[in-house]
C-alpha cells in the first residue's frame, strides 16, 4: 500500500504507524550511543561520529527520501518516527536536514545524494543571497551544522542550489542555539555552484519553512515525551520533609499538566502527519509548530521546576531536553509567527468556515 | 511500512491513538450538521454554552426521532445502540452550535450506560426506552453541603424499612431538578467508619410527586435558574429502586464518572461564542496581529483537543478504560477554554462585557466571563483530578515509581 493513510470509503479506518521494526532499531542504536557524557560532549565538538556513523549506516537520516533519488525509501510516517526519536534521545546531529529537508531540496534539483549529511538555509528575514553566473553571494543565517554538510542547499528565488562549505568564497562564522548545536552564519563571496536546478512546483521557499516546521515539531514531541517520563520518575524517587515529592498536591498537578501538554504534541504530531498523506496540511502545521512551541515552553517550565537544583546542572540529563526545546521552537518559524500565520489562515475562511476547519483540518478547504 | 487497523493499537502517542471517520460516521456528522441547518440555523437563536444548555423538550424529541438520544441504549431496550464515537459526533456537533441539549443532557451521557450497566432487567425496561423516546429526563445525585468533590463525604442516608429504604438528607446544585423527571441519588447505607468508601448506595428516585421530597431553587451566579437544592425527609424508596448493589454505590458512581470527564463537553463551553466574536470581529473589517496570534492559538488548542477527546471515544468502542486520558482531557480542555475568555476579552476590551450588550458576541462574551469559573469545578475540581490521575502516571509512562 502506498501512501500513508487510507480513507477508501470502507467501513474501516486505516491510520498508519510508524515501521516498528527500524524504530526499535533505532531505539536501540540510541539507547547504546547517546549517553549523557557522548552528548555533552558533542556540544564541544559539534559533531559525533560515534554516533553518526552507525546511523548513517541503517540509513535512517535518509528515511523519507525516494530510493530513486538515493534515499532510503520509506513514508512520511517513518521518517517523522525517525525524528521523534532522534528529538527523544538528543542526537546532536543534522538528521531532519539530511533527509526530509536536504534530502528533499536534493531530489527535487535531481542532484544525486551523497553519502554524508546535508543542510539546508532555513531562510531567514536578514538572509541576503544572491547568483551571479554560476557563483552564490550573500549571507544565509542559522545554517545547521553547515560546515558539516557535504552540501548546503538554499532556495534562491526560483531555483535550488548546492553549495560545498569548503568551497573558494565561502566563510563560516560558527554560532550556535541554546543547545549548543552549530546554527552558523555563513557567507558567500562568489562562491561555486556544485549544482543548480529549477525548483518543481511546490518547491519554494514556505514548502521549506513548513517541512522544516514539521520536523522541528517532531523533534520536540520527541524530547518532550521523555522528559515527562524522566520527571514523573525522578518525582517518584526525590524525597523531601520526609516523602517522595511526587506525593505533594502542588507537584502531582505539574506532573499530570506536563504529561498532558506533553501527550497534547504528540497527537498534533500524529494529525498532521496524517493530513500531510492526504494533501495540503498547511492548517495543520501551523497548529503543530503552535502547539509545540506553547505547550514545548510549559512542559520544560514545569519539568525545571520538579526537578529543582538538579535540573540546572549540566550534571543531569534534562538540560539536554529542555535547551533543544528551547532552541527547536524558534527554528523554522517561532511559535507566535505561526500562531499568528494560523490565526490569519482563521480570518481569511471566516466564522462559518471555523469548526469545519478545526473537525476536518485542511481538508475543508478543498472543498 | 505497518498499517494499523482500527481494532489496532497504533501507539504513535502514549496513551491516545489518532483515527479518523469511517463512511458511515462521515454520513452521521453530514445528517448532524444539515439537521442543524434546518433547526437552528445561525443567527435564529442565541447559542447556549456548551453542556450547560437550556432545557427544551420538544428540541430533545426531536433529536430523539433520528435516534441521537440515549445513544448508548441497546435495541432490546428502545435504543439506537449507537458507539461512543457517533455519540462523540452527535454532542460536538451540538455543543458547536450551542443547541438546546439540556433537557436529555445527563440522562444521555450517564444515566442511561449507568442503569444499563447497574440496573435490573426492570429497571432497563422501565427506563431506557423512555430515555431513548426522549421523555425521561435525569439530574445527578451526587453533591451535598458538605459533599463537593469528597463525595465519599455524603450525609444522605438510606435506612432499611418494610419494601423498601428511607431516604434522608440534602443534595444540592442539583441541575434542572425542577424539569428532569428522576434523579440517581448516592447515599449512605451503612455507617461512615473504617474504609468510607464502603457502605454506599445508589437508588432511583422520582423528582415529582414524591411525598417527603422538596426542591427548592438556587440562583446561579449569572441570575439563570437551574441550580436546585433536593431535600429528602423520610423519603420511601421501594427495592426495586435501588440501583446495581447495596454497599457498592462507590464503584458505580465512579463508572458513572468516567463518562462525564472526557468527552466534547469538556472543551467546547466558549465555542460558540468565540465564533461569534470572530463573525463580528471579521466583518468589522481587518484585525491586528494580536488578534491573530489569539485566534491562532485557540484554533490549534481546539483542533488537538478535539483529536485527543476523539481518541478517547474511539479507544472506549474498542473496549478500553481511557482513566488516565480522560483526566488529561477534561483538566486540558476546561482550563484552555478559561484561559481563553480572558485572551478574548483582553482582545475586544473596547466595550465592557454585558449580558444586555448590543451585540450578540459581547453578551455571550459576558456569559462565559461569568460562568467560566465553573468549568473546573463541574465534575470533580480539577486539583482533585489531577491528584488522583498523578497515581495512575508512572505506570502510564511506563517508568518506575
Amino acid at each position: 500500500m502506498s501512501g500513508q493513510g487510507n480513507f477508501d470509503g470502507a467501513d474501516e479506518y486505516t491510520v498508519e504507524v510508524a515501521d516498528p521494526l527500524l524504530m526499535e532499531t533505532l531505539h536501540r542504536l540510541f539507547t547504546q550511543t547517546c549517553s549523557h557524557e557522548v552528548i555533552q560532549a558533542a556540544e564541544t565538538a559539534g559533531w559525533a561520529d560515534t554516533i553518526w556513523e552507525p546511523l548513517a549506516g541503517t540509513g535512517a537520516p535518509w528515511v523519507g527520501v525516494d530510493e530513486a533519488v538515493g534515499g532510503s525509501g520509506g513514508s512520511l510516517v517513518d521518517a517523522v518516527g525517525v525524528l521523534k526519536l532522534a528529538g527523544r534521545y538528543t542526537v546532536p546531529l543534522p538528521v531532519a536536514e539530511t533527509g526530509l529537508l536536504g534530502g528533499w531540496l536534493a531530489g527535487a534539483a535531481g542532484l544525486a545524494l551523497p553519502e554524508g549529511p546535508l543542510t539546508v538555509v532555513p531562510g531567514r528575514p536578514q538572509d541576503r543571497l544572491t547568483l551571479d553566473g554560476d557563483t552564490l553571494s550573500g549571507v544565509a543565517q542559522r545554517v545547521p551544522w553547515a560546515a558539516k554538510a557535504t552540501y548546503i542547499l538554499a532556495i534562491v528565488g526560483d531555483e535550488i542550489i548546492a553549495v560545498q562549505p569548503g568551497a573558494d568564497g565561502v566563510d563560516i562564522e560558527t554560532v550556535r542555539n541554546l543547545a549548543g548545536e552549530p546554527r552558523e552564519t555563513v557567507r558567500f563571496e562568489r562562491a561555486p555552484l556544485a549544482h543548480r536546478a529549477t525548483a518543481p512546483a511546490g518547491v519554494d521557499a514556505a514548502a521549506l519553512r513548513r517541512r522544516g516546521a514539521l520536523c522541528r515539531s517532531a523533534q520536540i514531541a520527541g524530547a518532550c515525551e521523555r522528559i515527562a517520563e524522566l520527571t514523573v520518575e525522578y518525582a517518584g524517587q526525590r524525597s523531601q520533609f520526609g516523602q517522595k515529592i511526587n506525593r505533594f498536591q502542588a507537584v502531582a498537578a505539574h506532573l499530570v499538566r506536563l504529561s498532558s501538554e506533553a501527550t497534547l504534541i504528540g497527537m498534533a504530531l500524529d494529525a498532521t502527519t496524517y493530513a500531510i498523506g492526504q494533501g495540503d496540511a498547511a492548517f495543520e502545521i501551523a497548529s503543530l509548530k503552535s502547539i509545540a512551541g506553547d505547550s514545548g515552553s510549559d512542559v520544560i517550565a514545569r519539568a525545571h521546576q520538579v526537578h529543582g537544583a538538579i535540573g540546572m546542572t549540566r550534571e543531569f540529563v534534562l538540560h539536554h531536553l529542555s535547551r533543544r526545546v528551547m532552541s527547536w521552537r524558534e527554528e523554522f518559524g517561532s511559535t507566535s509567527w505561526w500562531r499568528e500565520e494560523l490565526g490569519r489562515m482563521v480570518g481569511g475562511v471566516g466564522a462559518d468556515a471555523l469548526w469545519p476547519l478545526i473537525s476536518e483540518g485542511s481538508a475543508s478547504l478543498q472543498r | 511500512m505497518a498499517v494499523a487497523q482500527s481494532s489496532a493499537r497504533i501507539g504513535a502517542s502514549k496513551g491516545f491513538t489518532y483515527t479518523t471517520f469511517t463512511a458511515a460516521e462521515e454520513a452521521l456528522k453530514q445528517e448532524v450538521r444539515e439537521f442543524l441547518r434546518a433547526e437552528l440555523p445561525t443567527g435564529s437563536y442565541r447559542p447556549c454554552l456548551g453542556m450547560s444548555a437550556d432545557h427544551d423538550g420538544e428540541f430533545t424529541k426531536k433529536m430523539a426521532a433520528r435516534g441521537w438520544v440515549g445513544m448508548s441504549v441497546p435495541t432490546r431496550y428502545g435504543g439506537p445502540a449507537r458507539s461512543a464515537v457517533d455519540r462523540f459526533i452527535v454532542v460536538e456537533e451540538m455543543l458547536k452550535a450551542g443547541a438546546p441539549i439540556g433537557a436529555h443532557w445527563v440522562a444521555d451521557r450517564q444515566s442511561a450506560p449507568t442503569i444499563m450497566r447497574f440496573g435490573t432487567d426492570e429497571q432497563r425496561e422501565k427506563f431506557l426506552p423512555a430515555i431513548a423516546r426522549g421523555e425521561m429526563w435525569f439530574s445527578i445525585g451526587m453533591s451535598e453541603p458538605d459533599a463537593g468533590s469528597d463525595l465519599a463525604a455524603v450525609r444522605t442516608t438510606a435506612t432499611r424499612t418494610d419494601g423498601g429504604w428511607l431516604l434522608n438528607g440534602t443534595k444540592i446544585w442539583t441541575s434542572n431538578a425542577m424539569q428532569n423527571h428522576w434523579f440517581i441519588v448516592l447515599c449512605r447505607t451503612s455507617p461512615n467508619e473504617g474504609d468510607r468508601h464502603e457502605g454506599l448506595s445508589q437508588f432511583l428516585v422520582e423528582l415529582h410527586g414524591t411525598p417527603g421530597l422538596q426542591i427548592n431553587p438556587i440562583a446561579f451566579l449569572d441570575g439563570t435558574y437551574h441550580f436546585n437544592e433536593v431535600v429528602m425527609t423520610d423519603v420511601f424508596v421501594p427495592d426495586e429502586q435501588v440501583l446495581g448493589e447495596i454497599g457498592r454505590g462507590w464503584s458505580q458512581v465512579n463508572s458513572e464518572l468516567a463518562y462525564e470527564r472526557a468527552g466534547p463537553d469538556r472543551f467546547l463551553s466558549v465555542y460558540s461564542t468565540f465564533e461569534q466574536l470572530l463573525r463580528e470581529k471579521l466583518a468589522e473589517g481587518e484585525l491586528d496581529a494580536r488578534s491573530y496570534d489569539a485566534f491562532g492559538r485557540i484554533t490549534a488548542r481546539y483542533w488537538a483537543l478535539r483529536n485527543l477527546s476523539f481518541s478517547i471515544s474511539r479507544t472506549i468502542d474498542q473496549g478500553g478504560a481511557p482513566a488516565v486520558e480522560a483526566s488529561i482531557v477534561k483538566d486540558l480542555g476546561t482550563s484552555f477554554e478559561q484561559e481563553m475568555i480572558a485572551l478574548l476579552h483582553d482582545l475586544w476590551d473596547d466595550e465592557e462585557p454585558s449580558q444586555e450588550a448590543a451585540t450578540l458576541g459581547n453578551r455571550l462574551l459576558a456569559a462565559c466571563i461569568l460562568t467560566g469559573p465553573s468549568f473546573t469545578i463541574r465534575g470533580g475540581t480539577n486539583e482533585i483530578l489531577r491528584t488522583v490521575a498523578n497515581k495512575g502516571l508512572a505506570a502510564w509512562h511506563g517508568v518506575s515509581r
